[in-house]
């Protein structure tokens, strides 16, 4: 399994852990951590542990199951950066009640989703063979 | 599998070796990295190895050749780490372990819970206070329980490294449950002290499962 992918999926497991933990806090006691809280750990869970879960797995399922390599290996590295730096500022912005880091969070955010998507779409492609791809 | 091809700036053949390794190592499951003899990572290497001569090949940190090696040679020296990973894969299986199987269909049961929120609200998420207990079911009975299943299952075949098993598996299960079920009937209930507790819960049985798939993603398979 390639590294990037490995920490995608060990990203995923920290924010997680990081979004339930903010959200236990809030239950016990909802004054201790300022900001919007609730929509923080959303998209802590959502983006942060499901989506790169996902992303972790199916950048390296979907090229073997397609049978085509991975479209761009630049492309998911970029997208690992944009993914985190995304969700950091969108965090940070929610925590401050800064809009501004929320938009900027929001926009590299949507970049990994695009870069995701449209590496995906020129990986499994709809047509061709394709070839066998070892599963590890 | 962690290749690693010993170089240095001076070397005039390390080149070919360098594009013959890259070669053969791409789409393989392979960690290839090319060190530099002259920077400090390197020559501990080389003084550890006692090294004579560059270019040099480690695999998994045992110095297997030197040398510019052919594209075939290459494949032959890489042959005994991609039969080892195919013989571990073997002895994984293919089928569901038996706590996976369970993760799997509890999340279908929770899946069937979160929607009776349709039957009873007319939408998926009410307005009220128990708003939370239909959404989590469905996140973390549903999308959870499917990423416990299906991530342990898959994950340790991916890397070739094996998954906790024994009680573990049990226990993250038993605390994912009572969590769930807890937070979802406290907040039906209105008890906020059921709603921390199963909230904690849910947590202790992520932080099992972190801990048990740590080691699938940063052990030796790679």
């Amino acid at each position: 399994m390639h590294k990037r992918n490995r920490l995608f999926v060990s990203i995923a497991l920290v924010y997680g852990l990081l979004g339930g933990l903010i959200a236990i806090v809030r239950l016990i006691d909802p004054g201790l951590i300022p900001g919007n809280v609730p929509r923080a750990h959303g998209h802590i869970m959502l983006l942060g542990f499901i989506l790169m879960m996902i992303y972790g797995i199916a950048l390296h399922v979907l090229p073997r199951f397609g049978g085509f390599p991975l479209y761009s290996e630049p492309m998911a590295d970029w997208q690992l950066y944009c993914a985190n730096a995304g969700l950091p500022l969108m965090i940070a912005g929610w925590l401050g009640w800064r809009d501004m880091l929320v938009m900027a969070g929001g926009v590299l955010t949507y970049g990994a989703i695009v870069l995701f998507g449209l590496n995906m779409i020129l990986t499994v492609r709809a047509k061709g063979r394709g070839r066998t791809i070892p599963v590890q | 599998m962690k290749i690693e091809l010993i170089v240095s700036g001076a070397c005039p053949f390390c080149l070919e070796a360098e594009k013959v390794w890259r070669e053969a190592t791409s789409d393989r499951g392979f960690e290839f990295s090319v060190v530099d003899i002259t920077q400090p990572e390197g020559a501990a290497l080389a003084q550890r190895l006692k090294l004579q001569a560059v270019p040099a090949l480690l695999i998994d940190g045992i110095l297997r050749a030197v040398g510019v090696q052919s594209p075939e040679e290459a494949l032959t020296l890489l042959q005994p780490a991609r039969q080892e990973a195919h013989d571990r894969m073997q002895r994984m299986g293919f089928t569901f372990s038996p706590d996976n199987r369970w993760f799997i269909l509890a999340a279908q049961v929770y899946l069937m819970l979160a929607g009776l929120g349709l039957l009873m609200n007319g939408s998926f998420l009410s307005d009220d206070a128990a708003r939370p207990a239909f959404l989590h079911l469905f996140t973390l009975g549903f999308m959870l329980f499917m990423i416990y299943g299906l991530a342990s299952h898959m994950l340790p075949r991916f890397t070739g490294n094996p998954i906790r098993e024994g009680a573990w598996p049990w226990l993250q299960m038993g605390l994912a449950h009572c969590g769930v079920i807890g937070y979802a009937v406290g907040y039906l209930a209105g008890w906020h002290t059921l709603i921390v507790v199963g909230a904690v819960l849910t947590w202790l049985s992520l932080a099992i499962f972190a801990f048990r798939a740590w080691p699938v993603l940063w052990g030796k398979g790679g």
